[in-house]
């Protein structure tokens, strides 16, 4: 194929754009592909942590992973926890988003006291629930005592499935906030006029929310659970703080069963593939899902 | 029996009064339009109208009954937003048949009318698309079709051509008329173009400053305005608007201004000489002889008459006459014109002072279009 000749202001302008892209494609080379490289590669390897040493495998991690009763009980107890905590969220959320949008007397300050929960470090919010849910001293357990709900003291966090229960309850509560920010943001760019046709067209409240706002909001909330589903799936620091994953393994996802095959079983080459893997199962999940929000639309 | 009736409505928003005291009755089968400057309360009196906004006072009534406690789907009005307000995630043919969906209309039978509305509007290839698709007159087509599918019993249109190119606006405006005509509905237009009122409708309401003006046929409006604020809005060039002095003359009253003394028609009873306002459109002057000599401040050539500006005297006020093209004009020279007296108009001081002329001979104009209507 004979490609047409450049002029020298078009050749000009082509190496501007190769020289002024060329900075993203190495720190994207280097904080990506690099880590993502070097990640596989030490999976083929039996390593022992503390001192880094160890021999060539080849694919025996990833046979005697797949091979073993815990890596499937956590890849369970991560969807359990994903698909949970994200429903949660993106109720709560919406929810809250809609009655923030409503000419409330408060609602700016409802706004930024929304956002509390997601600005408070996950170590300080897992101490306070900690505190709620204690069996002994928690206020949880205090309240619903004296309100004659339970009579003796339920463990929230050491009986299953009260445990999981309690880690996506505040999932949601620390979480939620961005889903109503996200969505409140959306709303208000929605115009009034669709509302207001609507209403000529005979469609009441419920219907208005169904064939319009909903519609409208589409977009976004493929773009939140996209985001939120990644971020929850590989969440680490709330789960291991609330319950370390415990009763036994009742709670460990995929991310703290790779934490503790590195740090406790120091076994780095076999938790390089767990992680590997856990890559690979998000990607199938975020391909199978964009190509299906992808055919919905005309 | 008035189809739909305004009586003494209010709307205040705040400290902010959009419509005062507004009394307005539109027959069966009327092209209506409501015309103002921005801002005037147009689109607050049409809202009210379809139940999108509350008068703070008065009675709205449409066929008689009273509305003012109705949602808007049970008003039996259809409206076309400025904006379209099309639904952007429905097809053509699914923003025409929301209407008919959500009134409970059966699957079965919204086809056939949804398509014998597209078939009207020249929509049938389109029934697939989605609005974005669409070009703005296509797009202004479907929010007719979503309106007309219903057929409801009043029309309610807020500036739907003004986001169309001149030449659409011109072509959708006869196919308007033409629709109006078939379907033989009340319809009420909004608009700030006097070109697309005086063309389109059978009376205009003229607003200003949330005060209805006059409501009259459009060659009454233009031949007989009833007010010193209507005398300037309609007509282009607009109508030239003298302030002087209402005298006693040899032969009947005079209008005296710096520079002009003219002998004006018969005037209403009881009108006591004193200030006044005179209005004389620019068809009423001629150029090239008569006993007045003015300096030419400007000459645009429209091809085929020209639109000239004068000054009369030394200091005198400003005329814009029309005239036919061929006369030979310099700026800055002199040109000798007549004003014709019986045709101007009178209008008492302030900016919305009442018309002065007696009812005749003009009026009779105003009466005989009246006549015309259902
Ligand atoms: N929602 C509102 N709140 C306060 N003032 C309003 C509102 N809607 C309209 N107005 C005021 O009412 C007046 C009339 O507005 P509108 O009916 O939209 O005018 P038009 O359609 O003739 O341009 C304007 O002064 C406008 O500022
Ligand atoms: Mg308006």
């Amino acid at each position: 194929m004979a490609a047409p000749r450049q002029t020298a202001l078009e050749r000009q302008y082509s190496l501007l754009g190769l020289m002024l892209i060329a900075p993203t494609v190495l720190v994207f080379c280097a904080v990506i592909v690099y880590p993502l490289v070097s990640a596989i590669y030490l999976s083929l390897f039996s390593v022992f942590t503390p001192t880094l040493q160890g021999g060539w495998v080849g694919l025996e991690n990833y046979r005697s992973l797949l091979g073993s009763g815990e890596f499937w009980v956590s890849l369970r107890n991560n969807l359990v926890w994903t698909a949970g905590t994200l429903a949660l969220q993106v109720l709560f959320g919406v929810g809250m988003a809609l009655v923030l949008h409503q000419n409330l007397w408060f609602r700016s300050l409802a706004r930024s006291l929304i956002l509390f929960p997601y600005f408070v470090s996950t170590v300080v919010a897992v101490l306070v629930w900690k505190w709620v849910f204690n069996d002994l001293y928690g206020i949880l357990n205090h309240v619903m005592m004296a309100a004659g709900i339970i009579d003796w003291p339920v463990d929230y966090l050491g009986t299953m499935p009260n445990a999981m229960i309690s880690i996506i309850l505040v999932g949601a509560w620390k979480y939620f906030p961005f889903v109503v920010i996200a969505v409140l943001a959306r709303l208000q760019t929605i115009p009034e006029p669709l509302y207001e046709a609507a209403r000529i067209d005979g469609a009441g409240p419920v219907a208005r929310f169904f064939d319009i706002t909903l519609p409208q909001l589409r977009e976004v909330l493929v773009v939140i659970v996209l985001l939120r589903a990644i971020w929850d799936f590989k969440e680490f620091d709330l789960i291991y703080l609330m319950t370390g994953g415990g009763p036994v393994i009742a709670t460990q996802t995929l991310p703290l069963l790779v934490y503790k095959e590195a740090f406790a079983l120091n076994r780095m080459g076999m938790a390089a593939a767990y992680a590997v893997v856990m890559m690979a199962i998000m990607l199938v999940f975020m391909v199978l899902y964009i190509r299906r929000t992808r055919e919905r639309r005309p | 029996m008035a189809d739909v009736e305004f009586r003494k409505v209010r709307k205040a928003w705040g400290a902010v009064v959009a419509v005062d005291d507004l009394d307005l009755a539109i027959e069966a089968g009327e092209f209506v339009s409501l015309l103002g400057p921005s801002g005037c309360g147009k689109t607050t009196t049409l809202r009210m109208l379809a139940g999108l906004d509350f008068p703070s006072a008065g009675e709205i009534l449409i066929g008689g009954r009273r509305v003012n406690d109705l949602p808007p789907a049970q008003r039996d009005i259809a409206m076309v937003f400025q904006s379209y307000a099309l639904y952007p995630h429905m097809t053509v043919a699914e923003n025409i048949a929301y209407p008919l969906k959500k009134r409970g209309v059966p699957r079965g039978e919204r086809g056939p009318r949804v398509a014998k509305v597209a078939e009207m509007l020249q929509l049938g290839p389109l029934l697939d698309r989605r609005p974005r698709q669409l070009s703005g007159g296509q797009q202004q087509r479907v929010a007719l079709g979503r309106a007309l599918v219903r057929d409801p019993r009043v029309f309610l249109l807020d500036e739907p051509l003004s986001n169309l190119d001149a030449k659409l606006r011109g072509h959708m405006r006869a196919e308007l008329v033409e629709l109006h005509r078939r379907l033989g509905r009340t319809m009420v237009y909004v608009t700030h173009d006097q070109l697309e009122a005086m063309t389109m409708s059978d009376r205009i309401a003229i607003l200003e400053g949330g005060r209805l003006q006059q409501f009259a046929p459009p060659q009454a409006v233009y031949a007989a305005p009833a007010n010193r604020f209507v005398a300037g809005f309609i007509g282009t060039p607009s109508m030239n608007l003298i302030d002087g002095e209402l005298a006693a003359g040899p032969a009947g009253p005079e209008f005296r201004a710096p520079g002009l003394a003219l002998a004006v028609g018969p005037l209403a009873a009881g009108t006591q000489p004193g200030p006044a306002c005179l209005g004389l459109r620019p068809e009423h002057l001629s150029f090239g002889t008569g006993p007045l000599a003015g300096t030419v401040q400007l000459v645009e050539e429209t091809g085929h008459e020209a639109i000239i500006a004068v000054t009369l005297g030394e200091g005198g006020p400003r005329l814009v006459g029309r005239s036919p093209a061929g006369l030979a004009l310099r700026v800055g020279g002199q040109v000798r014109l007549a004003l014709n007296g019986p045709a101007a108009h009178l209008f008492a001081p302030g900016p919305t002072g009442r018309r002065l002329n007696a009812p005749s001979p003009s009026g009779a104009v105003a009466a005989a279009a009246a006549g015309d209507q259902p």
